[in-house]
């Protein structure tokens, strides 16, 4: 599992707020400028906290970057699906490493996991239930 | 020699041309695989199982109608050329796939069979639908399962038969049905003979649409359609911890996720997808294959030369 989960880059979650914030802009334009991302308005930040923040996201191997111009053009470099997957892969590894018993944080996640699914099963029956009564409802003159 | 030249040449060209379409497949898959979420399950399924069975199926056709034809028709017969390096090392890798291929299905059906027989201890006949005769099985998992390649069975467990109503049971035992009429075992006895790597989420994609075309077979109205979904919500919490074995077709084999999706789909329940409103998907396959032979008909000639050129070069 390691294998797939393990990165050289920091999960979402490790980020910043406004790091946060520019990697979500940046994963929905594709790529931009810095002017770029000012120019939407949404930011309401001074030019270089933005330049600032994507140099440290470059550094931090989440974004690429090319010259054009004076400026750079800045892209992703991981998806957002790799970015959470890496997110879970971290939160599975500190749980495995929370005890020193190898068997009992995987007794936690099969409980955890077990519990949603019941949880939905629950749900789902209700669901189930409730078109029941709708159509005998509908059936009875 | 000839002979051992033509079995080389015919497994070396089987290769190439299962493993391009295998990898050709495989890319498209990865890029579209997406897509067609919301056609008819049946036609999804049918396209999902041509898919992973097309690089069997084309390098097979092809090695019968070109390679061999082409290697008979214009190899002198009489020639002490030796078989070659290039049709040696690819036809050991096809003997190899073929091999493994058959390996891996036997392994799967006596797989199969051992857990199958270990369940049937003590079973007694519940019914007979359509010549499939139901079992009613001691074990508490599988719920309900279909077993059986020629001679298909429906198990049911003693547990799962109390937790369920009698329309509920209907509904799951039609949905098993609908399994049996599409020879669902065989197709995955097929699949372990088809090897080639990464094809386990095209093989889910299949599984899933599979199981979505028997609730569609299984369901004639809305009323059928929650009969089946509480059926299938009941006997997910008698799910087995362990993975079936591959050649059964279990009503509830997925992951919770999966049974989510599929009880959603049946509380929107319309009556137009009902089967009866699938167009024949193989009508689209005969039309390709027409299509295909009367394209290829007039140049049969050349592409014979073409392919005994490539077999010569690939000779020296």
């Amino acid at each position: 599992m390691n294998r797939f989960f393990r990165s050289t880059q920091p999960a979402f979650a490790q980020l910043g707020p406004l790091e946060q914030r520019l990697m979500q802009e940046i994963w929905t334009r594709g790529h931009a400028t810095v002017r770029e991302l000012l120019r939407s308005g949404n930011l309401g930040i001074a030019y270089t906290t933005v330049m600032t923040t994507l140099d440290r996201l470059y550094k931090k191997q989440l974004l690429t970057r090319v010259t054009e111009g004076r400026a750079f053009r800045y892209s992703p470099k991981v998806s957002q699906e790799e970015m959470h997957r890496a997110a879970a892969g971290d939160a599975i590894r500190q749980l495995l490493q929370s005890s020193d018993a190898a068997t009992l944080p995987l007794s936690y996640l099969v409980e955890a996991v077990s519990e949603h699914d019941a949880e939905l099963l629950d749900e789902l029956q209700r669901v189930v239930e409730m078109k029941r009564r709708e159509l005998r409802k509908g059936e009875t003159p | 020699m000839f002979l051992l030249r033509g079995i080389a040449v015919s497994l070396a060209f089987y290769v190439l041309v299962y493993c391009g379409f295998s990898i050709l497949i495989l890319s498209a898959w990865e890029l579209v695989g997406s897509c067609g979420q919301y056609c008819v399950a049946r036609r999804r399924a049918d396209f999902l199982f041509t898919l992973r069975v097309l690089p069997l199926i084309g390098a097979g056709l092809f090695v019968l109608a070109f390679v061999v034809p082409s290697f008979v028709e214009l190899e002198p017969h009489k020639s002490f050329e030796l078989v070659g390096e290039r049709p040696l090392a690819l036809g050991s890798f096809g003997v190899l796939f073929l091999g493994v291929g058959t390996v891996n299905a036997c392994t799967a059906h006596r797989r199969t069979l051992r857990a199958v027989n270990g369940w049937l201890g003590g079973a007694t006949l519940m019914a007979d639908r359509a010549g499939v005769p139901v079992l009613r099985i001691l074990p508490a998992v599988p719920a309900l399962t279909l077993a059986g390649i020629r001679a298909p069975k429906v198990l049911l467990s003693k547990a799962a038969a109390d937790l369920l109503t009698p329309a509920e049971l209907e509904a799951a035992l039609r949905h098993e049905m609908a399994h049996v009429r599409r020879r669902d075992n065989l197709k995955k006895l097929i699949f372990r003979f088809c090897v080639f790597p990464r094809t386990a989420h095209l093989e889910a994609a299949w599984s899933e649409a599979e199981e979505m075309t028997a609730d569609d077979a299984a369901v004639r109205n809305a009323r059928d359609a929650v009969e089946l979904a509480s059926a299938l919500i009941k006997l997910s919490r008698l799910a087995q911890v362990q993975s079936p074995p591959t050649l059964t077709t279990p009503l509830t084999q997925r992951t919770t996720a999966s049974i989510n999706g599929r009880v959603q789909r049946l509380m929107n329940w319309k009556e137009d997808r009902s089967p009866a409103f699938v167009p024949r998907a193989s009508w689209y396959s005969w039309g390709s294959a027409v299509g295909l032979a009367l394209t290829v008909a007039p140049k049969y000639s050349a592409i014979l030369r073409g392919l005994h050129s490539l077999t010569e070069w690939m000779v020296r």
